[in-house]
């Protein structure tokens, strides 16, 4: 204890006073009723109990957003009273501690609102069975038997109709990263479940961070590009390329420690087209960008590097492939491939210098700016250039996001305390599968880029493999375009979240069968022929862990009985299995009973995970603390205590070990792309470059014929009152963020349009209604609409909520990057009405937000 | 006019019976209030999540409120964050507002504090509160506000906004220690210093308010 607190303690009569007489006791009394307890309510003001009268269970948030943070449940009987979070005493240590090492894990204001989501009128109890048209939203309820068993005949009848790949597995990361429970796109329990049962086309694309996975894997051999977070406290220049931790919360205490480098002299930059709350909270120096020109402006960069003669030549020379003609492999330079420096010194094919001055006619970033920049980034050691990932979904994002890889490295910046190679940012690994891993845990038949289904289905048999990115396979199959009859939603609410819903509408209704499996209701669902109620993460037995950055564990036993009839994904799998005669390999350690009963099996398999993989790989003697299991669940947590911060690439760096890519080095120039002869042939359907270049998007603002007509560049960030889709139905969170379109003062003046007005957002491909947002901190000529927002359309398809997917383009990038923030779209005033939400409830800012000037 | 005289008697023997009651402020052994990094401070609300969570308050009343401040022209712009609950005033102006008084100050730590039990959600309190304190609930017609989780403070704990606080900006302690700069804690940082009052933010003469700030450069006053 802190001696603050003592000093607090101390200072307090600590005899039971007013506040508890006059609050859980005093209204009985008042009320004459003494001596009858009143049973416990989610959301009741009285009766109060406090923390030390309930019943305190460690849990932890489950959402995707890639961070992990400690819940702590305060329950009487089967109820959650309230959450708390980390205060250090769980992992056996005194009130309050939070040190830099060993960090409390603290919850984000969406953890924080999870039981008005447990508990929400949304909350799904039943299985239910489509009774009007696809997508009106009409079901009645039905029993498991019934659902599953229509499931299961449906899945027969495909399977023989249309072969193996007609089911696509649209699983996705809902309550993702879970030992045991894992929804995932590409190994979780609806893939091993399809793959066994013979019918899966996978969706290979990840819409959050395709870009910068490609990239790191092309550049580094590696996604696990990330240091841990506390490595950010040591850094002397941030460049915040396009990210907002404020907003994201990636990584468990990811902003807390750049307050902390901050307060050790770091500089701040934030490249983006908003001046985010990033930018305020870190003092940064902002240079709005516009969207979509990130490679262009990194260029500049280089070229400014090279010309003053500021890379570090040691470094390139000894790790980097490609960066100049002497990193060059001899086989490339006969086969007359450019190296990077020649293309961005203006000596390779395109004859063009990438001088500043010619970014900054790109990306609207002063040639001043950019010098200015770069000199700082090239002159500070140690900087942190974070290429984040929001500006990789974007046409050709993998460029930006190479050439941030090769601009990190020609300052080696790379393998050190203090600098960064992010990319992805991966960090610490987990162990992350406590479900049956095995020869099915990735069985697919086909496997298409992610947003390309739609299209698939509308024009099938016309069409080419290119266009929906058909990933290579080595048998006659290769090539063979799926005849989509299906599609299975898990954890998942892609309906709402991919590009160019409009066109997803149309599809939808071709289709012989969709499932939808999740915990309450969402708009995805409202398309679902079947809807399968499911457990949340307080209702089952499982471990969380994050699977970006931070290095713990979090127990979640079973803090409540499921509501209604909802089951575990796994257990409604194990079932569908043994109906469908493959339960026992589906689920090797259940009987069939499981569907009723789960808990010793769930144990059982978390046990084995704990010693089988946890005990022998991580908890190393001499470096981290031996616990069992049982003691383990007993605190809830369990943090790894490391002497440094785990940086990436240390060891290729520091040790000479080579890097996981062909050549063994940082490859700027990409030995797999050079030898890739055909690229229709293969899942990037067309042309890559071996090194990374500024290539133009189809939509951006320098399109000079298309901006006439839609002026305005719309980019769709990540919310930061919910994750993605989860959390929009919490009336606390939305009665203090609106789903609005932010706009720069002076575009909304020329419009007419004020602060709080409705306007209309629109394309060719569809329109939203929002509210507006007008403010000076967006640059001119770009608008902002965050994505997540639950779809609510009138008769004539307009969106009320302001989904910003009606508005997008189902033409993912080559590498296979979404292209979410390549939108154009125009912007106007509207007697169209705006729903914040499907429960009608009304928002207001005013007392929220005001300008001071 | 012998009405007349009869009448100013009346009234002088009035004023004589009508001792007038002045309100006698509870001086507090000692008064706990809140610190906050108007900077530092990335305006994410996991405290208000959080305390509206504790309280179980439906959308509508909320007692602590993160409020975004921003300025300048493009692109010289600024932002800040100023996030309040109840100040906990030396001088609270709700208080003697209260028809019932429901309102009281606890003596050992100057909280201020509403009895449910006598509210009648007349809602003066949120009238004269300058600050927006005291919010009412059409749920059930009462006010509400923060009582400092005085529950978890008699269990030697913070409440739940300060144990909640992901950037470590929010934090509670002796408001004298807090402006004489002698509070150790992670929401100031080494090299800050706190103020009473900033830009917009009610005069703190009117009510002494237990809240100290790192202002933002662009909310400082001198008051």
């Amino acid at each position: 204890m802190s001696d603050t607190l003592k000093l607090l303690k101390s200072s307090l009569n600590m005899t039971r006073r007013g506040f508890l007489k006059t609050t859980a006791v005093g209204t009985a009394v008042a009320g004459g009723l003494v001596g009858k307890p009143r049973d416990a309510e989610a959301f009741a003001y009285e009766p109060y109990y406090t923390d030390d009268q309930l019943e305190t269970v460690v849990t932890s948030c489950a959402h995707n957003c890639g961070s992990r943070h400690m819940l702590v449940a305060h329950k009487k009987g089967d109820v959650i009273v309230r959450l708390s979070t980390d205060d250090g005493t769980h992992e056996g240590a005194a009130y309050g501690t939070d040190t830099e090492q060993v960090p409390q894990v603290r919850g984000c204001l969406r953890g924080r609102s999870y039981r008005a989501r447990l508990y929400s009128p949304e909350r799904l109890l039943y299985p239910m069975l489509r009774v009007g048209a696809r997508g009106e939203g009409k079901f009645k309820r039905v029993s498991w038997d019934e659902a599953l068993s229509f499931i299961a005949e449906k899945m027969m009848y495909i399977k023989n109709m249309y072969g193996p790949a007609s089911i696509v597995d649209q699983s996705y990361a809902g309550a993702s990263w879970s030992v045991l429970h894992k929804s995932d796109q590409i190994e979780g329990l609806l893939g091993r479940f399809l793959g066994i049962f013979g019918n899966r086309i996978t969706s290979w694309s990840v819409p959050s961070y395709q870009a910068t996975t490609f990239s790191s894997r092309t550049t580094f051999g590696d996604i696990k590009d990330g240091n841990e977070d506390d490595a950010y406290a040591h850094t002397k220049l941030m460049i915040m390329w396009g990210w907002n931790p404020a907003y994201t919360f990636h990584g468990g205490n990811t902003f807390y420690y750049m307050r902390l480098a901050k307060q050790r002299g770091c500089k701040f930059v934030l490249v983006d087209p908003q001046y985010t709350d990033s930018a305020a909270a870190y003092d940064a120096w902002w240079v709005p960008i516009k969207p979509n020109t990130d490679a262009a402006m990194l260029a500049g960069m280089a070229h400014y590097i090279f010309v003053n003669n500021l890379q570090d030549q040691d470094f390139i020379n000894r790790f980097t492939l490609g960066m100049d003609f002497g990193t060059m492999p001899n086989w490339a330079i006969a086969r007359g491939f450019e190296n990077f420096k020649d293309y961005i010194l203006g000596n390779g094919y395109d004859g063009t210098p990438k001088t500043p001055e010619w970014a900054a006619e790109v990306c609207g970033v002063s040639a001043d700016d950019i010098k200015k920049l770069a000199h700082m980034y090239a002159t500070t050691k140690p900087a942190a250039l974070k290429a984040s990932w929001a500006p990789g979904r974007a046409a050709f994002g993998e460029q930006y996001n190479r050439m941030a890889a090769a601009v990190q490295s020609m300052t080696g910046n790379i393998g050190m305390l203090g600098g960064c190679a992010e990319g992805v940012g991966k960090a610490w690994s987990g162990e992350g599968v406590g479900y049956p891993y095995d020869k099915y845990a990735n069985v697919w038949f086909q496997a298409i880029k992610s947003d390309c289904w739609a299209h698939c289905v509308l024009n099938y048999p016309n069409v080419k493999r290119e266009e929906i990115g058909l990933w290579e396979r080595p048998d006659p199959t290769d090539g063979q375009i799926p005849n989509i009859r299906a599609i299975w939603w898990q954890g998942s609410d892609w309906f709402n979240q991919l590009t160019n819903i409009n066109k997803e509408i149309a599809a939808v209704h071709k289709l012989d069968l969709t499932v939808c499996m999740d915990s309450t209701i969402t708009p995805t669902a409202i398309w679902a022929d079947v809807v399968l109620p499911i457990a949340t993460h307080f209702e089952r037995h499982d471990v969380a862990l994050p699977w970006y950055k931070g290095h713990y564990y979090i127990h979640r036993p079973k803090v409540i009985e499921p509501l209604g009839e909802s089951k575990t994904d796994f257990q409604v799998f194990t079932r569908l299995a043994y109906m469908l005669g493959f339960g026992p390999i589906y689920n090797p350690k259940a009987s069939p009973d499981y569907f009723e009963s789960n808990e010793n099996v769930d144990e059982a398999y978390l046990r084995d995970w704990w010693y089988n993989r946890v005990v022998p790989n991580q908890l190393i003697p001499q470096e981290q603390e031996i616990i069992e299991w049982e003691e383990f669940k007993r605190r809830g947590i369990y943090k790894f205590k490391y002497d440094h911060p785990h940086v990436a690439f240390e060891e290729e760096i520091k040790h000479g070990k080579p890097f996981p890519t062909s050549s063994g080095r940082i490859e700027i120039f990409s030995t797999e792309l050079a030898n890739i002869p055909d690229f229709t042939k293969t899942k990037y359907g067309s042309y890559i470059p071996p090194i990374p270049k500024w290539i133009e998007p189809w939509e951006y603002l320098g399109a000079k014929e298309k901006v006439k007509e839609h002026p305005f560049h719309l980019i769709t960030p990540h919310p930061r009152w919910r994750t993605h889709t989860i959390f929009n139905n919490v009336p606390q969170l939305r009665e203090v963020y609106e789903q609005e379109v932010t706009m720069n003062a002076d575009d909304a003046a020329k419009l007419g349009i004020k602060t709080g007005d409705t306007v209309e957002v629109y394309n060719n491909r569809g329109k939203v209604v929002v509210p507006a947002y007008v403010t000076e901190r967006c640059r001119p000529g770009v608008v902002v609409i965050h994505e997540g927002v639950w779809m609510d359309l009138d008769e004539n398809g307009v969106d009320r909520a302001g989904n910003p997917d009606f508005l997008t383009l189902d033409e993912p990038s080559p590498a296979g990057a979404f292209a979410y923030n390549t939108i154009l779209v125009n912007v106007g005033k509207t007697d169209l009405v705006h729903r914040p939400g499907w429960d009608k409830l009304a928002t207001a800012r005013s007392h929220v937000f005001r300008r001071d000037t | 006019m012998e009405t007349q005289q009869k009448d100013t008697a009346k009234i002088k023997e009035a004023i004589k019976r009508r001792k007038r009651v002045v309100y006698q402020p509870v001086v507090p052994d000692m008064q706990l209030g809140f610190v906050h990094h108007n900077v530092d401070c990335i305006g994410c609300r996991a405290c208000e999540m959080a305390c509206k969570d504790k309280n179980g308050l439906p959308p509508g009343p909320r007692f602590r409120r993160v409020q975004y401040v921003e300025g300048g022209t493009y692109p010289d712009v600024y932002a800040y964050k100023v996030n309040m609950s109840c100040n906990h005033c030396a001088q609270p102006a709700c208080l003697p507002t209260c028809p019932t008084g429901a309102i009281w100050k606890h003596k050992e730590n100057g909280v201020v504090d509403i009895d449910s039990t006598l509210c009648i959600g007349c809602r003066r309190c949120e009238a004269a509160c300058p600050f927006g304190a005291p919010q009412f609930d059409p749920s059930d017609g009462l006010v509400k506000k923060c009582n400092l989780c005085i529950d978890e403070l008699e269990a030697g704990r913070k409440p739940y906004c300060v144990a909640a606080c992901m950037m470590r900006v929010l934090d509670v302690g002796p408001i004298d220690q807090i402006r004489e700069g002698k509070f150790e804690s992670k929401a100031i940082g080494p090299h800050d210093t706190t103020v009473r009052a900033i830009k917009n933010l009610a005069n703190p003469n009117l009510t002494n308010p237990s809240i100290a700030f790192v202002p933002h450069s662009k909310a400082k006053v001198d008051i």
